[in-house]
């Protein structure tokens, strides 16, 4: 999202004309971004105490250090930068970048890299690097492509080169709006093309960044160390302080069982915890500093598969959804912990979310049986199962603990008793996080319904999840497989238009569509919490991008 | 006038009567308890006091009372009910694994022994690299590769303890192979096939009896745990395993979730074993 003082305001011709202008827009930025300047921090003045190592435990351990899957994200927060940051009110921050601006045709970005800057393999952190990257995202290098960026940004990227040592122009083929949205994620976080040539095994190992920690050491199934980047000078406008991180390093654990992980918080074995069980939910708060984070991008949601039958009919789509009392089996299974998310779209913390799709297609069996009647599902077997032309009302749940909290499963089971009311027979498909990425029970004939989010900052996850199929390659990203040129269209609309009011009303557009055709159903936020001891402070979550843990501010305090 | 009446008793009845009346405490509780388990599994709906998959979100989460005798879970469903209801599927599961395992361990076994030879120390070393991987882990990668249900858990429990069992029967026919009743036979010229089923076999078997019980025990041991790591049958099904698994993330708030499965596996396994135990003892000869 561009910072409003970037927009220029009128469109210059003359060669003179277009100097003074990138002038004045240079201007513009720079005076806009002087409320980026680092933050008082809030020990500031008083001794912040430098030293220890923060002990975290986490839920789940990726297969890469970096990579498309926010549990990737995490990591590469603490030991990467960004071109860009994105603060809470969703406003574009100074990071790698110092300054930058739009050309007229909202076709060329021009970035002032901050000077003086390096990787931790020494190597200079200048406009080529940044330019590397970006190129190798949008490349067909295996070992370079990036799975987030590419899909966000392979229709509208052209080109990024540096210009000057410490410029950079990235050249796109049409606008993108969202474009600094998503330079602004982890996930696209800076990595040293020297260390790149190395190889995705070795990188995915230890990759190089320039940030705050420096990965040490992997111990697979254990965890991932870091310790602090000594000559760390390139932290993000909205970080509460800058140069070196105040603790030595993180010892990053790996603990999938959240029974031992918030055990280990309880016991003092860790000092910060990642995902607070529902069940401890109200005693964490009791005694523990908690952060949370509701992420933008999509809810955990229910995707239906809609190119076959019975989803192919979005009456039996919506009879689905009415069928199923999701609010109660969420605040049940959750116990209260986990919000219910009717909006099926996007997520409430998108700043496009409209509330009042947040409580669509609430629980009325009596609905949900005059649909299916209404789409030929009449007759029942004697177990109750409708049946139409011989088949029956079979549904196969598919979903992995890489994306459902224990508790999620508890919440299937409910809808699961709910809709077979209705005369829906539905079948749970648990997968492990293994074979789930490997595709299991993903094939297009493996599942009727998926459970799945993608997190991002906002609206701008529809371009991901409702891009039509292009020449016969699928989408891969579409599990529902609905595919709608009207609301495809909308949606590159919405982000070709730089004017803030007239894209959010295109995205809240295809928003209304998406729901109202129910190829998506809502199931529950999804949300990052955290539960830290009292002697650390000053963790944070980006709630900027999506909720990564910040540890770069945090500190002990005295008393430890 | 009194006429005395002789009541004849007749011989096997006989043997039963004392048999049960000479039974330790021990293995009559372990009959006993073996007994409510497997008319659990037969006759569910006999002892259950609720529907074991009825959700009713106004009970969440109770603890063990007069209406909800182990109380209920997460969803307010009846725990003594699920866990009669698993009762079916882990006894399915311990039986027919070791079914499984002792049909190939025999068929396996038998030949080793009989065949010698080249055929004999092929099977052998299969069985050595077969018994050099923790049974978990090959039950494990089965379940992976074919799929989690009741069938793939059978199978993968009953081929994960198959080489022990082979082992041992492959040890025990060539003890009775070498034996002298064995030799008399053959001096005696009877064919050998004759030989091994009149004489061989059935010797072979009898210490077997006693380890098939405690085997049946340990299959559903194996199979609670890998429902346990998420790989036993799909939600809801109340296997024990799987309520284990289920229970785990409340043990702290909600102890009856992962204890009272937890003991529904140990006092039915170790019921298993005693009566094997038991079994094992009378047919050596020990008591």
């Amino acid at each position: 999202m561009l910072s409003p003082t970037a927009r220029p305001t009128r469109r210059f011709t003359g060669r003179s004309n277009h100097l003074a202008r990138k002038m004045a827009a240079t201007l513009a930025v720079l005076s806009g971004l002087s409320q980026w300047t680092p933050s008082v921090h809030a020990q500031e003045g008083v001794a912040v105490k430098r030293g220890g190592v923060i002990r975290y435990g986490h839920f789940q351990e990726p297969a890469c250090l970096f990579g498309g899957w926010v549990q990737q994200w995490y990591l590469q927060r603490q030991y990467s930068d960004n071109l860009v940051a994105r603060s809470d009110d969703g406003k574009i921050a100074p990071w790698l970048a110092e300054s930058w601006t739009i050309s007229d045709d909202k076709k060329v970005y021009t970035f002032e890299i901050k000077p003086n800057v390096k990787f931790t393999d020494g190597t200079a952190l200048d406009a080529q690097a940044i330019a590397d990257n970006i190129n190798g995202w949008l490349s067909n290098n295996p070992d370079l492509r990036n799975p987030t960026a590419a899909p966000y940004l392979s229709d509208s990227f052209e080109l990024a080169k540096a210009i000057a040592p410490q410029r950079l122009q990235v050249t796109l083929k049409v606008p993108f709006e969202p474009l600094l949205n998503v330079f602004a994620q982890s996930s696209q976080g800076i990595l040293s093309p020297t260390a790149l040539k190395r190889g995705l095994a070795v990188n995915c190992e230890k990759p190089v960044g320039s940030g705050p920690f420096i990965v040490d050491k992997w111990r697979h199934g254990r965890e991932v160390t870091f310790r602090r980047n000594p000559d760390y000078n390139s932290a993000p406008a909205i970080a509460k302080h800058q140069g070196p991180a105040y603790v030595d390093g993180i010892s990053w654990k790996f603990l999938p069982d959240q029974t031992v992980r918030y055990g280990s918080l309880i016991t003092g074995e860790t000092d910060a915890i990642y995902d607070i069980p529902a069940v401890a939910w109200k005693d964490a708060n009791s005694r523990f500093a908690v952060l949370r984070h509701i992420t933008g991008g999509t809810p955990l949601r229910l995707a239906l598969y809609a190119a076959r039958p019975p989803f192919d009919d979005v009456l039996v789509r919506k009879a689905f959804a009415y069928s199923t009392d999701r609010k109660a089996a969420v605040d049940t299974s959750f116990l209260g912990s986990l919000p219910f998310e009717g909006n099926g779209a996007l997520s409430q913390s998108s700043p496009e979310y409209l509330h009042e799709l947040g409580q669509a297609y609430a629980y009325d069996i009596r609905k949900a049986n005059q649909l299916l009647d209404q789409a030929g599902w009449t007759e029942r077997d004697r177990n109750g199962v409708r049946v139409k032309n011989g088949n029956s009302l079979t549904v196969r749940i598919s979903y992995s603990n890489a994306f459902l909290k224990p508790d999620g499963e508890q919440a299937l089971q409910v809808i699961q008793q709910q809709a077979r009311a209705a005369g829906f027979d539905v079948r749970l498909q648990p997968t492990n996080p293994a074979d789930f990425f490997a595709g299991r029970n993903l094939g297009p004939d493996d599942y009727e319904i998926v459970l799945l989010y993608w997190v991002a900052p906002g609206a701008e996850i529809f371009r991901i999840s409702w891009k039509p199929d292009q020449n016969g390659e699928p989408n891969r990203f579409n599990p529902s497989r609905f595919q709608d040129s009207a609301l495809w269209e909308v949606i590159q609309r919405a982000e070709q238009d730089f004017s803030s009011a007239e894209r959010k009303g295109l995205y809240q557009q295809a928003e209304r569509k998406i729901v109202d055709e129910a190829p998506v159903i809502g199931f529950t936020v999804l949300d990052v919490t955290l539960a830290t001891s009292p002697s650390l402070k000053d963790v944070w979550l980006d709630h900027g991008s999506v909720g990564e843990p910040v540890f770069y501010d945090a500190h002990f305090d005295e008393r430890k | 006038m009194s006429r005395s009446v002789e009541v004849t008793v007749s011989r096997p009845l006989g043997e039963l009567l004392e048999f049960i009346c000479y039974v330790p405490f021990r293995v009559a509780a372990s009959l006993a308890t073996i007994g409510f388990f497997v008319l659990a599994a037969i006759a569910p709906k006999v002892l259950q006091t609720h529907d074991p998959l009825a959700i009713d979100l106004s009970s969440s989460l109770q603890s063990p009372s007069i209406v909800h005798w182990l109380g209920t879970d997460q969803l307010g469903r009846d725990l003594y009910s699920r866990v009669l209801e698993g009762a079916g599927q882990s006894l399915a599961i311990g039986l027919g694994a070791t079914a499984l395992s002792m049909s190939v361990a025999l068929i396996l076994g038998v030949a080793a022994a009989l065949s010698g030879g080249l055929l004999d120390s092929i099977l052998t070393r299969i069985f050595d690299v077969l018994f050099a991987i923790p049974t978990l882990l090959l039950a494990l990668v089965f379940v992976t590769v074919f799929g989690p249900s009741v069938l793939t858990e059978v199978i993968a429990v009953g081929i994960g303890t198959a080489p022990g069992y082979a082992r041992m029967i492959r040890g025990q026919m060539l003890s009775i192979k070498g034996t002298g009743y064995v030799e008399a036979a053959k001096a005696l010229g009877h064919p050998f096939p004759r030989i091994v089923w009149r004489h061989i076999l059935p010797n072979a078997m009898s210490p077997l009896t006693a380890m098939v019980t405690i085997g049946v025990g340990q299959a559903i041991i194996w199979a609670s745990g890998l429902a346990f790591l998420g790989l036993g049958v799909a939600p809801p099904a109340p296997e024990w395993g799987a309520l284990l698994n289920a229970g785990r993330n409340y043990v702290i708030y909600a102890w009856w979730l992962e204890i009272i499965p937890g003991l529904a596996v140990t006092i039915f396994a170790l019921s298993l074993t005693i009566v094997g135990g038991h079994l094992q003892d009378r047919l050596e000869g020990k008591i």
